[in-house]
């Protein structure tokens, strides 16, 4: 199985392999990578305001002890349908902020042990859900003349939802 | 949009705050928060550049072309509009096959890209069905090989680190195929009853 980190560690190479031998073969390789390059930095500029308002909220939000409280919340209710109370923190914190999920991840693994049940279910979610929030926030940031996410948010909560449940039912199946 | 966002994280912050006595550390993260944004902006900065322009010669040679050709079977039934009018779908498919092979600096540019070509042919301020499609399958993670959880339960001493790929193909496979097809629904939802409302 080590073969398979083995095999990540050359995509990023491969794809740059690609763009160097094709910027080579077609004319103009070269002023088309300082096109799309300074294309890129103008984005990552114009980003700069939404990601600051975005990261200030989010991390008031995870300094204010919401999340200890959240958890003590819904705990009855996660109980009931077999999902380990020791994974809330982490379903709590996974849509908003990819520092504080793997924050609770690790010491998720720390605590529980790694090939416990809270583990490999926290696994599964954080390996197929990401930080819907941050995500919708900035893509629609782009996208400057459009109003409104319509029905983002509410698809991907549901999804996040599915992915929990679906990350416990997938352990009993496998483990 | 963002606004509605930062007023809402904002008012639980200070209301949970205030409730549970931690009102200074709330006050210290707003800078820290602030701080960190321009932080991630400016480490994003090269990953940006250097990803815009791979894609912008790949662009150039046909290679995402031939990609697009490639995925469009499977693609154009989650993007309709988009395969119709052929704004952005070369990048849906860069940021889609960049997410996939766990490229995330790659994804996020591209996805940039894509949702900029597909707001330009929306005729009002009102987000296109393919947008809030793509949106939220970006919120779901579609990594195949997920090298990051892999290397923290080595750290952690798992007997066995990659007992959870398997499972993470299934649960991000049925989350992507939920998202797209949640969203379509909603989008025809939305037509019918954008269509009653004229009559």
């Amino acid at each position: 199985m080590e073969i398979i980190e083995r095999l990540a560690s050359f995509i990023i190479p491969a794809v740059l392999l690609l763009c160097a031998v094709l910027m080579i073969k077609i004319k103009g390789g070269g002023k088309a990578f300082m096109t799309g390059a300074g294309e890129g930095l103008r984005t990552a500029v114009r980003l700069i305001p939404t990601m600051v308002m975005l990261c200030v909220g989010l991390s008031m939000l995870c300094a204010s002890g919401a999340v200890e409280w959240l958890t003590g919340l819904i705990s009855p209710l996660t109980d009931r349908l077999g999902i380990p109370a020791d994974i809330i923190p982490l379903i709590l914190t996974r849509p908003v902020s990819g520092s504080a999920s793997t924050a609770a991840y690790a010491d998720l693994l720390e605590r529980c042990g790694p090939d416990s049940a809270a583990a490999l279910c926290a696994s599964v979610i954080m390996g197929s859900s990401d930080t819907l929030i941050y995500v919708i926030t900035v893509y629609f940031s782009a996208a400057e003349n459009i109003k409104g996410t319509r029905h983002a948010f509410p698809v991907a909560a549901a999804v996040m939802v599915l992915c929990v449940v679906l990350s416990c039912i997938l352990y009993r199946i496998f483990f | 949009m963002i606004e509605k966002c930062f007023f809402v994280l904002v008012i639980l912050s200070i209301g949970f705050g205030f409730c549970t006595g931690n009102m200074s550390e709330v006050s210290n993260a707003a800078l820290d928060g602030a701080a960190n944004a321009v932080t991630v902006v400016i480490s994003l900065c090269g990953a940006m550049c250097l990803w815009n322009g791979v894609m912008e010669v790949l662009k150039e040679s046909g290679a995402v072309r031939a990609l697009s050709r490639l995925l469009s079977p499977v693609l154009k039934h989650a993007f309709p509009e988009t395969w119709k009018s052929g704004a952005g779908r070369d990048e849906v498919c860069a940021a889609l096959c960049a997410n996939i092979l766990g490229i995330g600096n790659a994804a996020t540019p591209l996805a940039l890209s894509a949702m900029k070509k597909m707001s330009g042919v929306c005729k009002d301020s009102r987000a296109s069905d393919d947008m809030v499609t793509f949106a939220a399958l970006g919120a779901a993670s579609l990594d195949l090989l997920p090298t990051t959880l892999i290397a923290l339960r080595r750290g952690a001493g798992s007997a066995s680190p990659y007992d959870i790929i398997v499972p993470i193909w299934i649960c991000s496979a049925c989350c992507a195929a939920v998202t797209v097809i949640l969203c379509r629904l909603s989008a025809l939802f939305a037509k019918g009853r954008r269509r009653r409302g004229n009559n």
